[in-house]
């Protein structure tokens, strides 16, 4: 297993972040929650750059307090706050990234930072938000990572950008089946379209876990009036939504429906529905 | 790999990827022995989830379309023409059968529909374009 947490617990004045979850070789799994919900804090521990109050954190099976130089050779990371001083121009980050990573791959770097049109000799500050973004990730990209811990690197970023970067993330991963990511992100639609496993955060405990293609076929979301809520089948009802014209359903099994009640409105559902109705819905 | 997804549709992802891979194994569209393309460069081409990939392609595994071999990847497997053409006339029998339910539904009488299917072989399979 390349990261598990166990109960991994930490204590702020607001909240108490007590969370569980894995990632296997070859996965890519995304991480959604509101903002303050615990997913920068699940980074910070995951790194060791918070210390835990409580559980077990491990990389590459080995305990979080042993974090050494030669597992941190093995992650490409993006955080929220910019990694290098703002004063240091592309050429220079160059230089350092050689010195700090044994198997830093310069031609790829030079590459990527020529198609992305990005100034070598110009200071970062002086870079656009979505310049910055792709230099985060080329960063990530350029030493043969084997696990990639993405705290929304698409932030900011335009439907173009995005897709650029994402599909950066996509032939990362076909060019080594062991690779795995681990992203957090606001924009569902980036992950519906790369992610195998979906874990949901909110108030610091995770409250949902599945793998994207069950969210995507099997999961539905239902619109119906207070007499069809009545008496239609609730064996599959998961989530429960007051609205204006009566009630948001989140199904498990959206196919019943459409076979056995075919005259309520049934709607695909996706992320941003799913985390919807999770956080704001409730239990039948 | 032409393969095009309804990403809005009820119908699942990996089910629309088996339908057209079994459509372009039964038109003539693959080759037999021929490499379908690794769980993650599909995932890639057409932007979903690799378990969707691999639900497609251990679906076709098990109908006996395509073989997986560990380390080496899926590729179609020699055909059985007379199991395709027998799983092409269970199709058509299947919609068939629909077909005859409905007429019966709306009360339709027998000679009805012969009159329909005889005008229609007619259209279709004896007029020549």
């Amino acid at each position: 297993m390349i990261l598990k947490i166990n109960n991994a617990k930490k204590r702020y004045p607001a909240f108490e972040l007590d969370c569980s979850m894995e990632v296997h070789p070859g996965e890519i799994v995304g991480l959604i929650g509101k903002n303050g919900a615990g997913k920068s804090t699940t980074f910070s521990l995951t790194l060791g750059l918070d210390r835990l109050d409580g559980g077990e954190i491990e990389l590459f099976g080995k305990p979080i307090q042993e974090l050494d130089d030669q597992i941190k050779q093995k992650l490409g990371v993006v955080l929220s706050d910019s990694t290098f001083n703002g004063n240091l121009t592309i050429q220079s980050i160059q230089n350092i990234l050689k010195a700090m990573y044994t198997k830093f791959q310069p031609r790829f770097f030079e590459e990527k930072v020529k198609a992305f049109e990005l100034p070598r000799k110009q200071a970062i500050r002086t870079f656009s938000t979505g310049m910055k973004a792709k230099l985060n990730i080329l960063i990530a990209l350029s030493h043969q990572a084997e696990f990639l811990i993405l705290d929304e690197p698409t932030s900011g970023l335009d439907a173009i950008a995005r897709e650029e970067i994402l599909d950066m993330l996509r032939s990362y991963m076909e060019e080594d089946p062991d690779r795995s990511i681990l992203i957090s992100s606001h924009i569902s639609s980036d992950l519906e379209t790369l992610c195998d496993q979906v874990f949901l955060i909110d108030q610091g405990k995770m409250i949902f876990h599945s793998d994207m293609d069950t969210i995507l076929s099997k999961y539905g979301i239902l619109k119906v009036s207070p007499s069809q809520f009545e008496t239609m089948d609730k064996s599959y009802l998961v989530k429960v939504k007051d609205e204006t014209f009566g009630k948001v359903c989140l199904v498990n099994e959206k196919q019943y429906y459409l076979e056995n009640e075919p005259e309520l409105v049934v709607e695909n559902a996706n992320l941003d529905t799913l985390f919807t109705m999770y956080v704001q819905g409730e239990s039948k | 790999m032409q393969i095009i997804i309804h990403t809005t549709s009820y119908v699942p992802i990996y089910e629309q990827i088996v339908d057209q891979i079994k459509a372009g194994i039964r038109e003539g569209s693959f080759q037999e022995n021929e490499h379908l393309p690794s769980v993650r460069s599909l995932a890639k081409e057409l932007k979903i989830s690799a378990l969707t990939v691999k639900k497609a392609y251990d679906a076709l595994e098990e109908e006996g379309l395509i073989q997986t071999v560990h380390g080496k990847g899926s590729y179609i497997k020699q055909f059985n023409k007379a199991l395709l053409l027998e799983e092409q006339q269970k199709e058509i029998e299947q919609d068939l059968e629909k077909l005859l339910l409905k007429a019966k539904q709306y009360h339709l009488e027998r000679k009805q529909v012969v009159n329909m299917f005889d005008l229609m072989l007619e259209e279709i399979y004896d007029s020549e374009d």
